[in-house]
């Protein structure tokens, strides 16, 4: 008899933290692809460097949060904050120097070749650029600059997270003992960071960075001042002072009291140019309470980000992808009733390959249709002058009941939605402006409709967001449906978020955070007994990340009984394959291509009568315990049959899928020999095909005269 | 195809509820939505009496959401009742008044077997009800305040008892001791057995049942793991009071754990689970059927039945008449005298249609009374009328309001006795009521006195209007002289009421 198996032994276990580091690796990984177009590949890299901005803010910040708190509990890798912090600090030099290497080596001399330049100092201008440089230095920037001496009456400022800041050393004129001075100078925000130069050469294209534009004429912000030298720095800080939802609940409390000594988040990391001045270092290190760990020397512009707006500058067509256009879904037909569209069948969306216009056209119908009595929503991360918004608005002033969920806790969107939210209130529409403790990330659209045999009501379910910009970038999957169970399921969860008890029973949801984790528990053990029955036994899914410790051991449980798993995760996955007896029978897929992967999908074999679920939730904690998540059946034969063909073709995906490998790494698939296959690409392809070829209505050039109506 | 939109609101002792349903013809009665609101507010009427302003307030708050739900859905008409709690409280006349200025609700306050009713209307809805009580079955209802226990027999209700002891009142008389013992269920035995021991006792006798019915909080939750018959849904109850007994003595964080409810410190459950056992144990039926209905379908039930939207294979007042008949053996006023009484009041009732403007509800409360005429004699035989009276107004009949029963009770007790005056009785009864009294008492004491004898010497009785008397032909082989002589005594109020005369007819039979 076997020994009990300890599926939740640290070494089975990646580190979050580490995991995502390889996520941005294989982000990079795309921008160093010969094969993308130029732009595409600045894109990336300016991608990878915001996404490290964010973790930096966010999980490094915890994590020495952690270590101040004195928290010395070990994540499920079984390594403490500290441990961590060491083993991120590693990969993040190593990931940065990747970047920096690409930039330099691989894609500035390709700019060149095409004709762009990026005047990386100032030293380089010619005599014309100068002079042009100069102006727009006297007319437009020297106006917004607000230069900081630091000394004895002057402690040295607060200098904002994420700013870019030029500091100086000075020595006053006429001083004979040369006593240096330091100042400071931020990089104004509001200027766009890359200017537009005339070329020295016909037909190129030439810009160069603001900082350098400043440094040329530093001079004139310190009329009484030598100025000695000036390098730019960034600062990364603590990003905010609530509360990480992430962590654990006595970490929090521990955590709150630390923030109550401070006023303002610490500085967490440090870039600079690699050329910088050892003193003007030592300054900004002591006044900025760094640690020397913590301090990056850069070999090249600070702040990648700028290179996306260099992806987006005005002709050069053909270094970038084409853009796509959404194709039409073929089941809706602009302009028709959609509510017709749904009774006929329940309708399948994959997005960005098919417009998210049907979704809009929704909400928008639902508004002026006379037979609609009620439209609710959840609304996480959209834009405040969203088409969606509008037609909510004007559903209210029509005299239907409105409820609106509202999220607006969602980090870094720092738009202010309170303004939108205040209007839909103001048009009569009931918003709740989220749940205490809960974020709600649920994705669900109803419209209850009055008709002749009774209430019907229409649902749109999806793993998206309802924000027609993104839903253009993202990956996403959505569904309608009239279905009467759904409907009912629908109208309990609005119920529940408007504060009710729960509904008696559920019919076809699941919900997070009460029924969601014990749901999918219960599906992956389904597929054991099946598996130790000798039946065949597999599951395939597709999220964006996988970590949560339970889930993660009960595929281990199911691996060591027989049960194939065949996962695509996009970005952190803390599972390890390939440990013998453990793991064996699961592979892991990583999709990064043009479009962001966001879809998640989850098929159960269960001995022939497949359950094939969609939802709003990856297998994480925070969205299995802290957030209001829903997960619905895809039930109807026809999508189902559409939903394993896209599992599949990812799964098949051999030019931009990663597998991740025993060692932790992550690998290309060998092509050789093998038809590609590119999954978006492929996606794009069929939702053209999908459509209908446009027929005339004429044949041979006769028109043909209608029947008689009766 | 029409179809009504109809809203039922339920005030419970800690829960408010609103139904939404869609009543038509095809597709009967179809549930939309459904939402509920906890609100404690048996703490305030169990504990102190009063419901207190800050309950008022939040109660108000609900109505006001509900009345906007009631809104989005067009519905058409809706029905608000509130239940036992509102019966024990000192100003439920001021909080109905507020919620009717705020909310713009009209609550009505259900009387005990209103509230059964309804609670049997929607039971009775579903097809398997219909067999189960031809088998022999209870009908438990467990609420907040307190539970009702209905026998059925061969497809009647026989009885219907009212036991002052729910969920959330047991918890309220034992929270003084709560923290005073560790494991508090023998206590809530303690108080139970009691109860259930006297109605056992009286009520429950040699009478076998096959099925328990039950409808109340937590019993779905509790027989929701529970594998079922597949023909009829039922679970077997040796097997659910063995989970009830593994429950028995584990926390209320344990139970709350596997039952997977929301509220983990729910104080309410160790008291549901000892009464749920308790109950199963001691009515001592092989099968426990939990149909998941609630006060809210009742109500929807009760509004579709009275306005004949749905047929319902149920005779209701079979079992007014089944319970009535029940009664009257208990008090050992049942006999063949009876029989002859009713037979005799309905034949009259029928021929005099056209005079007395009555109809079919007043035909069947005359049955009852009838019935019941004589229940009083096991209390005493001179004080009879009052005794009758007595009886019949503290017994709860299923199927009759508390009108109903006054009337009937009243009708009982002029039937020995001279009738008052309206000014009289103007406290339990209007003027309408009280000319029902009085023409159901004026047949009531014709019928009765043909057969003051108490010996049926009437057979083939019949009774026909002409113009200004009301002729009764009977066949008797005996002499009726007594019969005959004491007649005319009733017939002079049959005629002050009727302005018709009664006159006996002898057909000779030889």
């Amino acid at each position: 008899m076997e020994k009990e198996k300890d599926y939740l032994k640290p070494e089975y276990y990646e580190n979050r933290e580490l995991s995502w580091l390889k996520f941005d690796h294989r982000v990079l990984n795309e921008a160093r692809d010969k094969n993308i177009p130029l732009l595409e590949r600045l894109k990336f890299v300016s991608i990878t460097s915001s996404n490290l901005d964010e973790f930096f803010m966010v999980r490094v910040a915890s994590l020495k949060d952690m270590v101040h708190a004195g928290y010395k509990k070990r994540d499920i890798a079984g390594m403490t904050a500290k441990e961590q912090l060491e083993a991120i600090n590693k990969d993040t030099r190593a990931l940065v120097e990747m970047q920096y290497s690409t930039y330099n080596r691989s894609l500035v001399p390709l700019l060149h070749n095409h004709g762009i330049d990026i005047i990386s100092a100032y030293e380089d201008l010619s005599e014309a650029q100068g002079e042009y440089v100069d102006r727009y230095f006297e007319e437009t920037i020297y106006p917004v600059l607000t230069p900081m001496a630091v000394d004895a009456s002057r402690p040295f400022p607060l200098i904002r997270n994420k700013s870019l800041n030029i500091a100086a050393l000075l020595t006053k004129k006429g001083d004979k003992k040369e006593e240096l001075e330091f100042a400071t100078v931020q990089v104004p925000s509001v200027l766009s960071r890359i200017v537009s130069i005339p070329s020295q050469e016909e037909g190129r294209k030439t810009f160069i960075l603001l900082e350098q534009i400043i440094e040329r004429s530093i001079h004139r912000l310190f009329l009484n001042y030598n100025v000695v030298c000036a390098y730019p720095y960034r600062i990364m800080r603590n990003a905010d002072l609530t509360i990480e939802e992430d962590e654990a609940e006595d970490l929090l409390k521990e955590i709150q009291k630390q923030l109550k000594k401070r006023q303002w988040g610490e500085v967490i990391r440090l870039e600079v140019e690699d050329k910088i001045d050892k003193r003007l270092l030592g300054i900004l290190k002591e006044d900025l309470h760094i640690a020397q760990e913590d301090i990056f020397k850069i070999n090249g512009p600070l702040d990648l980000t700028f290179l996306m707006k260099m992806y987006g500058m005005e002709g050069e067509d053909e270094l970038r992808y084409p853009a796509y256009r959404p194709k039409r879904v073929p089941q809706i037909v602009p302009g028709e009733d959609i509510f017709e569209a749904i009774r006929k069948d329940d309708i399948l969306l994959h997005h960005p390959y098919q417009t998210f216009d049907p979704v809009v056209d929704f909400i928008q119908q639902a508004s002026v249709d006379p037979d609609v009595l009620a439209i609710k929503q959840t609304l996480y991360r959209v834009s405040g002058n969203s088409p969606i918004i509008a037609s909510l608005a004007q559903a209210a002033e029509n005299g239907k009941q409105v409820s609106v969920l509202v999220e607006l806790k969602a980090r870094f969107d720092e738009e202010n939605n309170i303004v939108w939210a205040k209007k839909l209130e103001k048009a009569g529409c009931h918003v709740i402006y989220g749940l205490v403790g809960l974020k709600t990330h649920s994705k669900i659209a109803l419209v209850v409709r009055r008709e002749e045999d009774g209430i019907r009501r229409y649902v749109h379910l999806g793993t998206g967001n309802y924000n027609d910009s993104t839903a253009k970038l993202y990956t996403d999957l959505g569904m309608f449906t009239c279905s009467e169970a759904i409907g009912e399921d629908a109208t309990a969860v609005f119920n529940m978020l408007s504060g009710y008890s729960e509904p008696p029973s559920w019919n076809k949801l699941a919900v997070a955070p009460i029924w969601l984790r014990k749901r999918f528990l219960k599906l992956i053990k389904r597929e054991v007994k099946h598996a130790q029955a000798g039946r065949e036994a597999f599951i395939k899914a597709k999220m964006n990340s996988l970590c949560d410790r339970d889930v993660i051991a009960a595929l281990y449980e199911a691996s060591a009984a027989g049960v194939k798993i065949e996962l695509v995760v996009r970005g952190i996955c803390c599972l390890k394959v390939g440990i013998p007896g453990i793991s064996e029978n699961i592979t892991v897929h990583s999709i990064v291509g043009n479009f962001l992967e966001h879809s998640r999908i989850f098929w159960f074999h269960n001995d022939g009568q497949e359950e094939i679920y969609m939802g709003s939730a990856d297998w994480m904690p925070r969205n299995l315990d802290r957030r209001v998540e829903i997960m619905f059946p895809v039930e109807h034969e026809a999508l189902m049959a559409q939903v394993r063909h896209i599992l599949e073709t990812q799964l098949a995906d051999n030019t931009k899928a990663h597998i991740l490998q025993p060692d932790g790494t992550y690998e290309k698939i060998d092509k050789r020999g093998k038809r590609l296959v590119n999954s978006q690409e492929q996606f794009c392809e069929e939702a053209q095909n999908a459509l209908p070829k446009t027929v005339h209505a004429y044949q041979d050039r006769v028109f043909i005269p209608a029947e008689p109506v009766e | 195809m029409k179809i009504t939109t109809f809203a039922a609101i339920y005030i419970g002792s800690y829960e408010v509820s609103l139904k939404v349903f869609e009543i038509s013809a095809n597709r009967k009665i179809r549930a939309i939505d459904y939402v509920r609101s906890h609100v404690e507010l048996g703490r305030d009427a169990f504990g102190k009496g009063v419901i207190g302003y800050e309950l008022v307030e939040e109660l108000c708050q609900i109505l006001k959401e509900f009345r906007s739900i009631m809104d989005g859905y067009k519905v058409d008409v809706y029905k608000a009742y509130a239940g036992n709690v509102f019966r024990n409280v000192g100003n439920e006349l001021f909080v109905l008044d507020q919620i009717r200025l705020r909310t713009k609700i009209e609550v009505t306050v259900l009387s005990n077997s209103e509230h059964r009713l309804m609670d049997y209307k929607s039971l009775a809805a579903l097809p398997k009800f219909e067999k189960m009580i031809q088998k022999g079955a209870a009908v438990v209802n467990v609420g907040g305040g307190s539970m009702q226990i209905t026998l059925f027999r061969k497809g009647t209700a026989i009885t219907t008892q009212h036991i002052e002891l729910g969920i959330m009142r047991i918890r309220e008389k034992l929270s003084q001791i709560v923290n005073m013992v560790s494991h508090y269920e023998t206590q809530i035995q303690e108080l139970i057995d009691k109860e259930l021991e006297i109605f056992k006792r009286i009520y429950l006798k040699d009478k076998e049942i096959k099925y328990i019915i039950v409808m109340g909080d937590y019993i779905e939750d509790m027989t929701k793991g529970f594998s079922k018959k597949d023909e009829d849904g039922t679970i077997e109850t040796e097997r659910f009071i063995k989970l009830l007994n593994k429950w028995y003595k584990k926390s209320t964080e344990e139970i709350s754990l596997e039952l997977n409810l929301t509220n983990e410190h729910d104080p309410l459950i160790l008291p549901s689970v000892v009464l749920y056992k308790r109950l199963s144990e001691e009515l001592n039926a092989k099968y426990i059927w939990v149909p998941g209905m609630n006060i809210c379908d009742g109500i929807v039930c009760d509004y579709a039945e009275r306005n004949h939207m749905i047929y319902f294979e149920h005779d209701f007042e079979e079992d007014v008449l089944a319970a009535a008949k029940n009664l009257a053996e208990r008090y050992q006023g049942y006999s063949s005298h009876t029989e002859a009484v009713l037979n005799m009041s309905v034949v009259i009732f029928d021929a005099m249609k056209k005079v007395h403007g009555m109809g079919k509800r007043e035909r069947l409360l005359l049955q009852v009374a009838a019935i019941l005429h004589d229940c009083g004699r096991y209390i005493s035989l001179v004080n009879q009328s009052e005794c009758s009276y007595q009886i019949i107004r503290a017994t709860e009949i299923i199927g009759m309001t508390h009108m109903e029963r006054e009337i009937v009770a009243s009708a009982v007790k002029y039937n020995s006795q001279p009738l008052q005056s309206y000014s009289v009785v103007s406290d339990k009864m209007d003027q309408a009521g009280y000319m029902v009294v009085s023409k159901l008492t004026a047949i009531l004491k014709i019928a009765n006195a043909m057969d003051r004898s108490h010996k049926q010497k009437f057979k083939n009785i019949k009774a026909a209007l002409q113009e200004r008397e009301l002729v009764i032909t009977v066949e008797a082989p005996e002499s009726i002289v007594l019969e005959k002589g004491l007649f005319s005594a009733y017939a002079n109020s049959f005629e002050e009421i009727f302005s018709v005369k009664p006159r006996i007819r002898e057909k000779k039979v030889f």
